[in-house]
């Protein structure tokens, strides 16, 4: 399944500077598997140690937020990496 | 609160329209908004609040007008530099709109005097530069029942969102934690001039709905604006059973001064900046890795520094292991920080950050270094 994902703004450094990527994946887990392999050390910047969503991270599978990576990934769908941001 | 003569001609506009018209412009006047940060989100927030007549303005900030500061921060004039923010953008709130009454606060918000602050308004605009403040200015609001309209930004992206007690998630719903230096800040990573007026001037649109009550405010979703790609997105946000300041059990019961600094992990060692500048005067030469942007480090960088910007270091982290120790630098010592543990995972054995950064070495051994 491929899929779209829209990558935050801080976390475009591991991805050249594009603002979407095609990944693949069944799972959001996959999905970002797919992405780490094209972006090496961008996951991490996601998910921490155990596996868990940073809690300044938010992952929506189109509108919808995907809390664990177990949630399903569709093909056509995508996926929405939010960061929190500090700026002002 | 009555219109004068006067007023009813500044805000004919307003009164034009239905959804507003001289009951809601009696409700602006009678209004108490504060702006904290007059940056680059605060500065049109401000001035289209008090266009607005928005009866209180207060203005938070405490550092000065920097001519960097000007590419967006529209409050203020380059007749104004060196000036306090808080004073010098009062003094042009008060010259376009004299029927407000501004007031400035040039202080740093901290736990000790937010309850002093917030008590003398009933809404707060949150445009501050630091995750610490964002959650302070949150979980004041949250503990004092004040609403709150935050916004942030970075590069070509923006964030809005609105809370109202008891209507919908607070910010900490939003993002449960977050420390400075995860995330670089404008200074370190740049941010396009006019971003901020669009995400602030959103600001002072939600504020002036939720003073007058018309429309439907942003609670319970995050708006996200690409300003590269022109894209506005819509994410719907749930509160947080277990928020640690409004869920059901909280724990944070009292406004507190977050860390602003992420503690250290195991193994990586804090080098400070005398330190390695003694290092470097011994004729040692530590394997100094700078994790900055490029510009960042075009503008000025330790000699001999590796440049490797965090993006691009997963990859390169075996070199640098058969190379040695390494010294992560960055701007402020955030980003070197999360070098460090990404150094630990690849098992380099004793990463050093550089504490503080290049700003702290420019401060303290080098003033003539150029930090972006």
């Amino acid at each position: 399944m491929a899929c779209t994902v829209r990558i935050a703004s801080p976390l475009r450094s591991y991805t050249r500077g594009a603002a979407s990527l095609t990944a693949r994946g069944n799972t959001l887990a996959e999905v970002l598997g797919s992405l780490e392999e094209r972006c090496p050390g961008i996951r991490f910047r996601m998910i921490d140690e155990q596996g868990r969503i940073r809690p300044h991270m938010r992952l929506f599978v189109n509108s919808s937020e995907a809390q664990e990576l177990t949630a399903e990934v569709n093909d056509g769908d995508t996926v929405h990496v939010i960061c929190a941001l500090s700026g002002g | 609160m009555p219109l004068s003569m006067s007023e009813r001609e500044r805000y004919r506009r307003h009164l034009a329209l239905t959804e507003i018209g001289e009951a809601g412009q009696e409700k602006l006047k009678a209004a108490r908004v504060l702006i904290v940060g007059a940056g680059g989100l605060g500065s049109p927030a401000a001035l289209y609040l008090a266009a607005a007549g928005c009866g209180t303005l207060g203005l938070l900030d405490c550092d000065r007008v920097d001519i960097s500061n000007l590419q967006r921060q529209v409050l203020f004039d380059s007749a104004q530099l060196g000036q306090a923010k808080a004073t010098a953008g009062c003094e042009r709130l008060a010259a376009l709109n004299p029927e407000v009454r501004v007031i400035a606060h040039a202080i740093e918000l901290r736990a000790a005097n937010v309850r002093e602050v917030f008590a003398q308004y009933d809404l707060v605009l949150d445009g501050t530069d630091r995750l610490a403040t964002r959650y302070l200015i949150n979980d004041a609001c949250v503990i004092l029942r004040k609403p709150l309209v935050s916004a942030a930004i970075h590069r070509f992206e923006g964030h809005l969102m609105s809370y109202v007690p008891g209507q919908g998630p607070c910010y900490r719903c939003l993002f449960p934690q977050a420390v400075d230096g995860m995330v670089a800040n404008c200074a370190e990573a740049g941010v396009l001039g006019v971003l901020p007026g669009v995400l602030g001037t959103l600001q002072a649109t939600e504020a002036i709905k939720l003073v007058t009550g018309i429309g439907e405010p942003l609670l319970g979703r995050l708006l996200t604006y690409d300003a590269l790609e022109m894209r506005f997105s819509e994410f719907r946000v749930a509160r947080r059973h277990d928020c640690a300041v409004c869920g059901e059990a909280p724990t944070i019961t009292e406004p507190h001064d977050a860390p602003s600094r992420a503690a250290a992990p195991a193994g990586v060692r804090r080098l400070e900046v005398a330190a390695l500048s003694e290092m470097l005067q011994r004729g040692e030469q530590p394997l100094l890795v700078d994790v900055r942007e490029d510009a960042e480090f075009a503008a000025g960088h330790l000699s001999g520094a590796l440049h490797i910007p965090l993006g691009q270091l997963p990859p390169r982290l075996a070199e640098i292991a058969s190379r040695g120790d390494p010294v992560f630098i960055c701007r402020s010592g955030g980003r070197s920080m999360a070098a460090c543990q990404m150094a630990l995972r690849a098992n380099i054995r004793s990463p050093a950050n550089l504490e503080g950064g290049m700003l702290a070495w420019a401060a303290s051994v080098d003033p003539s270094v150029h930090v972006l």
